[in-house]
């Protein structure tokens, strides 16, 4: 059997330029599958935009996918990553993109050689874009005249296959289109178990010979003047594929901690609507997650939504929290029924975003003594948290000072999920939780059983 | 919930790009698919995100991505492809304040027209839009199930919200439709990638790597896959891929009425906001008003059988979700004619019950 009959169409006539690359370059693949003897159904031709885009036509027993401009190789790296999960580990997919196409496909051959993934990329570098009328590209050599660089190119042209090394490629070549050794070396970069980059260096002859002195036998002439190396630049086959990665981490099933659902009667009769505001990175708003998973243990329902500025680690960290005994639909805090703020952070927060203007005479506000400003109305109980708990126990020995004071949580609902934390960390959950309820005990302004109470 | 329907609906394959509020969802897809004989997989931008996943739904898989505006605005040209190609892919695109970068932590429904008007030639984007955790697990269901079915890309339009909300949900009264599959194609000569019968229209699929050719293609084509200028088979397929989701519009309508026969006011909500209108339409009853709400889920094709339904024999519609301009009002008001048609907007911030029964208040006052 003929290259011609199983890979490229004896039928097909090649739509390219007298004298284009491209013609050469489907000639070479076609017969780089014959001599590897891949079957045609486990390769995937992915075709990029411009002239080089059309030859997945010419091959009509090979999976072809026509692409974006750009993109082919993200698209091949999708379909490759998928034959794994598939198991098949057959798919070869091979993508033909041009040089305007790897460059504003840049990232994803970066990061296909990066990830080391079974994909063969050749890219057509006919220094220019042929298909929209003779354009310079990233890939140009200096000096180069071009429809858009009538004076010649003054950019410096990227030399792709050094910037893939960095990325890790451990297959780089770099060819002639006219050269005697691609079709050789295209089988070899197929072959490649990983990454393979084949940049051959082509002519447009409809517009690249229009401007400039060059014919197919002076191509490499110019990419060794501009210090560009020729041949199989890199072949490292100690890294580990994509696959061999991928077979490794096949993770086992991980067990969902469950919260128990304790059978105890709520004394809950309404909602209640928490507030809690500290600092950032003081375990604000995991001390709320441990009222809510509280409350859900004890057959409430619950809602948690938290606040912070963009940075995460600094400022204000607040929670809003709906307690019910039904379900809840509004999660926002029309007008809290509690509010805890156990940083200045947090109070500067709560007057910026409107909370302290929505609270109410019967508000319950429970403050760190360190905070000095006055609330417009509410019912205000002050307790030293941060000095007597810790500053990243404050918010849960607040929330402790209040269950104190309103008992609405029974304590085994507490037991049983402080009983799903890590050692330490519950150690130190339970010692905020002490401090805080010793606080309540010991005093801080008097408050009624009913405040923090919605009727 | 989104990420945990998604995987209950056979999802096997996620690339992501961490943006607030949709990082948590990629952290759950890559500590849980590798479990689910999955694989999920960090991408270097969200347009390589998209084209990993259409590159893996078209080896076979169910595949998906989640973002937030400002990724999503870079994902539509791969949209487009997915649309263009007929490959099923879901995309969550969990909102946040625009335009630009805009409010990274803070909620937002102003992506209504961003996302569903992405597509050259107006094609239509099926887009799903939960208000709950709940809803998230259930929606993320049938959104891969009818991107499977109709083979294009589904959008779950969730917001910070909705997404970053810690909830209680009863596992036991999830709703969990049956799993839909690709139609796929049966081994023969004459198998055309892009031809397909009444009245499904959605064509069999074949799998790059599969024992049939596959032949695939974002250019415009001809039934076989053929790049093709001045065909009238061009145009049958471009009119096909409209009308085979227009002609599952009806079947596709999900929504959550709570009508009342003698009210002649409706008021219409969707996502997040929906929950406010809820609770308020409960004040506003409790205060003896006569009023009737509509939830819409399938936000998109519009659901015109509900809307119909819901309208019919209202004078007053009001439409409440958190955007400026009142982006699915517009879209509504087309099929409202007749109707006294009114917005209730805000945004920056979550629109209270209140601020709801307010503004219905002034209007009925």
């Amino acid at each position: 059997m003929t290259p011609e009959t199983l890979y490229l169409s004896n039928k097909a006539e090649l739509p390219y330029c007298r004298g284009c690359g491209h013609s050469l370059v489907v000639r070479q693949l076609s017969s780089a599958l014959e001599r590897l003897g891949l079957p045609p159904r486990s390769i995937v031709l992915t075709t990029d935009i411009g002239c080089v885009g059309l030859a997945d036509s010419l091959f009509p027993y090979l999976h072809t996918v026509h692409t974006t401009h750009g993109r082919s190789t993200a698209f091949a790296t999708g379909m490759a990553l998928a034959d794994l999960v598939q198991d098949s580990q057959g798919l070869k997919p091979v993508v033909m993109i041009g040089d305007g196409g790897a460059m504003i496909g840049l990232l994803h051959l970066v990061h296909a050689a990066q990830l080391n993934i079974d994909i063969t990329v050749l890219i057509h570098n006919n220094f220019l874009f042929g298909m929209t009328g003779g354009q310079h590209s990233a890939l140009s050599p200096l000096n180069w005249v071009s429809a858009t660089t009538p004076d010649g190119n003054s950019t410096p042209p990227l030399d792709l296959l050094a910037l893939l090394r960095t990325a890790h490629a451990t297959f780089l070549a770099r060819r002639s289109a006219t050269s005697p050794e691609l079709g050789t070396t295209i089988a070899d970069a197929i072959n490649y178990p990983g990454f393979a980059a084949v940049e051959i260096v082509e002519l447009c002859t409809a517009y690249g010979t229009r401007w400039n002195q060059v014919t197919g036998v002076s191509l490499e002439g110019i990419i060794v003047q501009q210090g560009q190396a020729i041949g199989e630049v890199e072949r490292e086959i100690e890294r580990p594929t994509f696959r061999d990665l991928y077979r490794h981490e096949m993770a086992s099933p991980r067990p969902k901690p469950a919260i128990p659902r304790l059978n105890i009667p709520t004394i809950l009769a309404g909602e209640v609507r928490v507030v809690i505001a500290g600092t950032a990175g003081e375990r604000v708003q995991s001390a709320a997650a441990l009222l809510c998973r509280s409350a859900l243990a004890a057959g409430l329902y619950c809602t948690q939504k938290n606040d912070n500025p963009v940075t995460q680690g600094s400022g204000f960290s607040l929670s809003e929290i709906c307690l019910s005994p039904k379900p809840i639909e509004y999660t926002g805090m029309e007008s809290p029924d509690v509010v805890m703020v156990v940083s200045e952070d947090g109070w500067k927060e709560l007057e910026a975003n409107g909370t302290m203007a929505a609270c109410r005479e019967k508000t319950l506000l429970l403050l760190d003594s360190a905070i000095a400003a006055d609330p417009p109305r509410g019912q205000v109980i002050r307790l030293p948290l941060r000095r007597e708990a810790h500053p990243k126990r404050a918010a849960l020995a607040a929330i402790a000072a209040w269950l104190e004071k309103n008992p609405l949580l029974p304590s085994e609902a507490w037991d049983a999920v402080l009983a799903l934390e890590p050692p330490e960390r519950r150690a130190e959950s339970i010692a905020a939780l002490e401090a805080g309820r010793r606080l309540a005990g010991a005093g801080g302004a008097s408050d009624s059983r009913e405040a923090g109470h919605r009727e | 919930m989104l990420a945990e329907g998604a995987l209950a609906a056979g999802c096997r394959f996620f690339a992501g790009y961490p943006i607030t509020p949709a990082s948590e969802i990629y952290e759950v897809m890559m500590r849980e698919l590798p479990a689910h004989g999955g694989l999920a997989l960090s991408a270097p931008d969200e347009i390589s995100s998209l084209c990993y996943c259409v590159g893996a739904s078209l080896r076979g898989l169910k595949a998906m991505t989640a973002t937030s505006g400002p990724g999503w605005a870079l994902m539509i040209e791969t949209a487009q492809y997915a649309l263009m190609t007929e490959t099923a892919v879901v995309i969550a695109l969990v909102q946040r304040l625009g335009p630009s970068t805009g409010g990274a932590t803070q909620g937002a429904q102003g992506d209504i027209w961003l996302a569903e008007f992405s597509i050259s030639g107006g094609y239509i984007l099926p887009v799903f839009s939960p208000s709950n955790a709940k809803e998230s697990f259930e929606l993320a269901v049938h959104a891969f199930n009818w991107s499977e079915r109709l083979r294009t890309p589904v959008l779950l339009l969730s917001d910070k919200e909705v997404g970053m909300t810690t909830e209680v949900v009863d596992e036991a009264a999830l709703q969990v439709p049956e799993l839909v599959n690709r139609p796929m194609a049966a081994a023969k000569a004459d198998y055309f990638p892009y031809a397909a019968k009444e009245p499904e229209n959605v064509p069999a699929f074949a799998a790059v790597g599969g024992e049939i050719k596959a032949t695939v293609t974002g250019s415009a084509h001809d039934q076989q896959g053929r790049l093709r200028k001045n065909s009238p088979q061009v145009v049958e397929v471009l009119e096909r891929l409209e009308r085979k989701i227009e002609a599952h519009a009806d079947e596709m309508a999900m929504v959550r009425p709570d009508l009342d026969p003698d009210a002649r006011c409706l008021l219409i909500s969707y996502g997040v906001t929906a929950r406010a209108a809820r609770q308020a339409v409960g004040e506003l009853r409790g205060q003896g008003k006569r009023i009737s709400f509509l939830q819409i889920q399938s936000l998109f094709p519009i659901p015109r059988k509900w809307l119909d339904w819901a309208v019919a024999g209202m004078e007053t519609v009001f439409v409440a979700e958190e955007n400026l301009t009142g982006q699915y009002r517009a879209a509504l008001t087309p099929h409202l004619s007749g109707k006294r048609v009114y917005g209730i907007n805000k945004i920056g911030a979550l629109i209270s019950p209140g601020e709801i029964a307010r503004a219905v208040q002034g209007v009925l006052a």
